[in-house]
């Protein structure tokens, strides 16, 4: 007989946290045991001083999986925690215009806004408040600002252009600017989910079971028992019996189990499985001259790619200016990043002649010794969600990974529509002006533009007004399927021109208020109408205590800072005041 | 050009060409990939590691951050800092989890047809004819041009991500050292930042409205 429990979780990321923390609380609340609740988890469990700092093909066979498919490669994280544990820990709120979005994929239904009626950025702003807070989001001060981000600003300063300080979910008092984020923070300096969220759930009761990989989804029999989950573990195949099952795998898997169990669930969207986005993702290099650095920047030089945090500046000058749905599908944000070592390799050399070979040889070789005075730019932009899964593998997520190794085949295919790569033609052209003006860098494009290398898929089940539009209502509740939900990337029905996990956290946390509202429904213990969700207390753990601690000069400048940044909200507070006066 | 491969892009040629390579290992329907080789490298050896030296060249070096031997004829020396073989592209290639060794046999034969032609076995080419073969090897009208981007890859995981050295330090992985990128780094970095305002901001929280 399989095991039954009340509310099955597949996925322990950012989605699948928030549900099993806000269900928690609510169980407590209302007197019953979280331990009915049940998080699945494909991969290992990790403590950070699990992690390493290393690209060794080991370690990363057991924290990445690289999906490869027709026209795309897509990053993705597996583990306790998913991909917090690998992110970059940039935390932004998606612009207002992200969520008004009318552009969309030539034949992909009528004229319409591309997010439900129900989600603007005001209603979710709430949401991200609280996300914000679960997170532990700050925004560096200009002390903590990499160097490669602080030559980005001063770039775009020079340039004209604005660049702002990125929030980030990252520790100030425990981050040492080791900028190994990539592959787990071993010092416990990112605020992953196992440190808030999932720590949380835990404690209060809720199961967390690595290594459990969710196979399919049927209806059950036997109520109130709604959904038979079949799960692959290292031990063999097992069944879990659920009131609730909620698909929280990531944009890569919850379509793929989804289009497995559409045999037993009839009544699925015929959109499952379609829509499937990168975030706009699009990649840059620039090669700086160290010269050109002091000269027109003022800088004392560069050199240090490798210090600091990944993400810290950003610009949002191409976004800003292009209100109404005129200019839908034109606007792209330009961000800072240290993806990698290893993406040298996807960068032309940036040398003259132009032409091959591009991205291998003696003139690569040269641009690979100047790495260090390098900075990688992400651009954001709004581009279409042009991939479709062509069908489920045959077991796991939507690959399938033959050694075990990190490299996985996917079972889809990635067009880009002529809209995708017109805004990644238009953003190459303002990295390009920027970096290269008075010779300041070289332009390193993308060796290869008709294909997409990209670590936030979005989508495969997005959420939509209607089942003939999409797969879910705006609160993950899967159409026509009561007590199925998705909860997480899969749900998110267009890029978002900043980086996804704040917004991906901000729709779960909504989701998880309208699930939690309906728990009686669900023959679900109730919470009383006064409960109100709390914040995830922090589970660091034993940390990794580096042997130097921030110089008094550091710790002198962050006190002048606060105290300026105090300065300058009272004076603001006085403006205001004056004004309303 | 196959009409297939029209609209595959490289990287996909890559990740695509190592996971097929993966599932035929896995399938075990080639050798094994050895962990490591203390005798003279083969001939096979010596033109993986010239074509190594092309995709990354380096200076001359008789033995690998591994400590494994190098073929004498396999560094042509053209760039005076060390290249993708003293960084271990062959044993990366050979690592399980990379999976290449499956696809070896066909890349190789590939490799010397079109070496052939320029003057002999792609080992005893000089730099200028190893250039002209890979660059016909990688040109999208290739039919094996999937083998050659899996091979290509190859170098840049060994060089650029120290995926089988020994440490991730850059006095332990070449390639770092030449990258200018230290490793690891237990305690951190302190002077990471310039410590000042360098550009105007346009938001008084890092969103937008």
């Amino acid at each position: 007989m399989a095991e039954r429990v009340d509310v099955l979780i597949a996925g322990t990321g950012f989605g699948g946290s928030i549900a099993a923390f806000r269900l928690a609380e609510a169980y407590r609340a209302a007197g019953a045991d979280p331990r009915a609740i049940v998080c699945l988890e494909r991969g290992e469990r990790f403590k950070h001083t699990d992690f390493r700092q290393a690209m060794h093909a080991d370690h990363l066979s057991r924290v990445y999986r690289l999906v490869q498919g027709q026209g795309a490669q897509m990053v993705t994280a597996t583990g306790v925690g998913g991909g917090s544990n690998l992110y970059l820990a940039a935390s932004l709120r998606a612009p207002t215009e992200t969520f008004e979005r009318r552009d969309r994929r030539p034949g992909d239904g009528p004229e319409r806004r591309m997010w439900p009626d129900a989600i603007s950025r005001g209603s979710l702003d709430p949401y991200y408040a609280r996300a914000e807070t679960g997170l532990r989001i700050a925004r560096p001060g200009w002390d903590q600002v990499s160097k490669s981000g602080g030559v980005w600003a001063a770039a775009l300063h020079a340039a004209g252009h604005t660049c702002d300080r990125v929030p980030l979910a990252i520790s100030p008092q425990r981050c040492v600017d080791a900028k190994w984020c990539h592959t787990g923070c071993v010092f416990g300096a990112k605020n992953t989910l196992p440190t808030n969220y999932l720590g949380a759930a835990e404690a209060l009761g809720v199961q967390v079971r690595p290594g459990h990989e969710v196979q399919s989804v049927k209806p059950s029999s036997a109520r109130p028992w709604r959904y038979l989950v079949t799960v692959k573990t290292a031990g063999g195949t097992v069944e879990i019996e659920c009131k609730v099952c909620i698909l929280a795998t990531g944009a890569m898997n919850d379509a793929p189990i989804l289009l497995r169990s559409q045999r037993d669930l009839p009544s699925l969207s015929e959109h499952v499985g379609r829509h499937l986005g990168c975030n706009g993702d699009h990649i840059a290099a620039v090669e700086l001259n160290p010269g050109k650095v002091r000269e027109l920047l003022g800088l004392p030089g560069y050199a240090e790619f490798h210090k600091g945090k990944p993400i810290t500046t950003m610009s949002y000058d191409f976004w800003v200016g292009r209100r109404g749905p005129r200019y839908d599908g034109t606007r792209f944000n330009l961000q800072e990043i240290f993806l990698s070592s290893l993406t040298s390799f996807l960068y032309d050399d940036g040398r003259e002649p132009a032409g091959e070979p591009s991205f291998w040889g003696l003139q690569k070789k040269d641009a690979i010794a100047h790495w260090a005075n390098r900075i990688e730019l992400l651009a954001m932009v709004e581009d279409t969600h042009d991939g479709t899964f062509l069908a489920p593998s045959p077991t796991g997520g939507g690959a399938v990974s033959p050694s075990g190794g990190p490299i996985e085949v996917g079972t889809f295919s990635y067009a880009m529509s002529d809209q995708s790569i017109a805004v990644r033609e238009a953003a190459n052209a303002a990295m390009k002006r920027i970096a290269e003006r008075r010779g300041l860098g070289r332009f390193m494009a993308l060796t290869e533009t008709r294909g997409v290398y990209a670590a936030h898929p979005l989508g495969g089940c997005r959420m939509a007004a209607s089942k003939d539009l999409g797969v879910t209502d705006d609160r993950g509740a899967v159409f026509d399927h009561e007590g199925l939900y998705c909860f997480g990337s899969a749900i998110i029905p267009t890029s978002l021109g900043v980086n996804p996990s704040l917004t991906i956290a901000a729709v779960a946390e909504r989701a998880a208020d309208g699930l939690v509202a309906s728990m009686g429904d669900l023959g679900l213990p109730a919470p009383a109408a006064a409960h109100r969700p709390q914040t995830p207390r922090e589970e660091v753990g034993e940390r990794v205590v580096p042997s130097w601690s921030p110089p008094r000069r550091l710790k002198r400048l962050r006190r002048r800072d606060r105290l300026r940044r105090r300065r300058a909200r009272r004076r603001a507070h006085h403006r205001r005041h004056r004004r309303a006066a | 050009m196959h009409p297939a491969l029209a609209d595959i892009t490289r990287r996909q040629f890559v990740a695509r060409t190592i996971a097929s390579g993966l599932a035929v290992a896995a399938a075990g329907g080639l050798r094994a990939a050895p962990a490591a080789r203390a005798a003279e490298p083969s001939l096979a050896d010596g033109t993986l590691q010239a074509f190594a030296d092309t995709m990354i060249p380096g200076s001359p070096a008789t033995i690998t951050d591994l400590g494994l031997p190098i073929h004498p004829r396999a560094i042509l020396g053209v760039d005076g800092r060390p290249g993708a073989v003293e960084a271990d592209s062959l044993a990366a290639g050979r690592h399980p989890k990379i999976g290449f060794a499956a696809l070896e046999p066909a890349f190789l034969a590939d490799l010397e047809a079109r070496a052939l032609p320029l003057g002999g076995p792609f080992l005893e080419l000089d730099w200028d004819r190893r250039v002209q073969a890979c660059l016909a090897g990688l040109d999208f009208g290739n039919p094996a041009r999937t083998l050659w981007e899996a091979a290509a890859a190859i170098p840049f995981v060994a060089f650029c991500a120290a995926a089988v050295a020994p440490a991730q330090r850059a006095d332990r992985a070449s390639g770092y050292r030449v990258m200018g990128l230290p490793g690891e780094a237990p305690n951190g970095y302190k002077r990471a930042s310039y410590r000042r305002k360098l550009a105007r901001s346009r938001t008084t929280t890092g969103n937008l409205p």
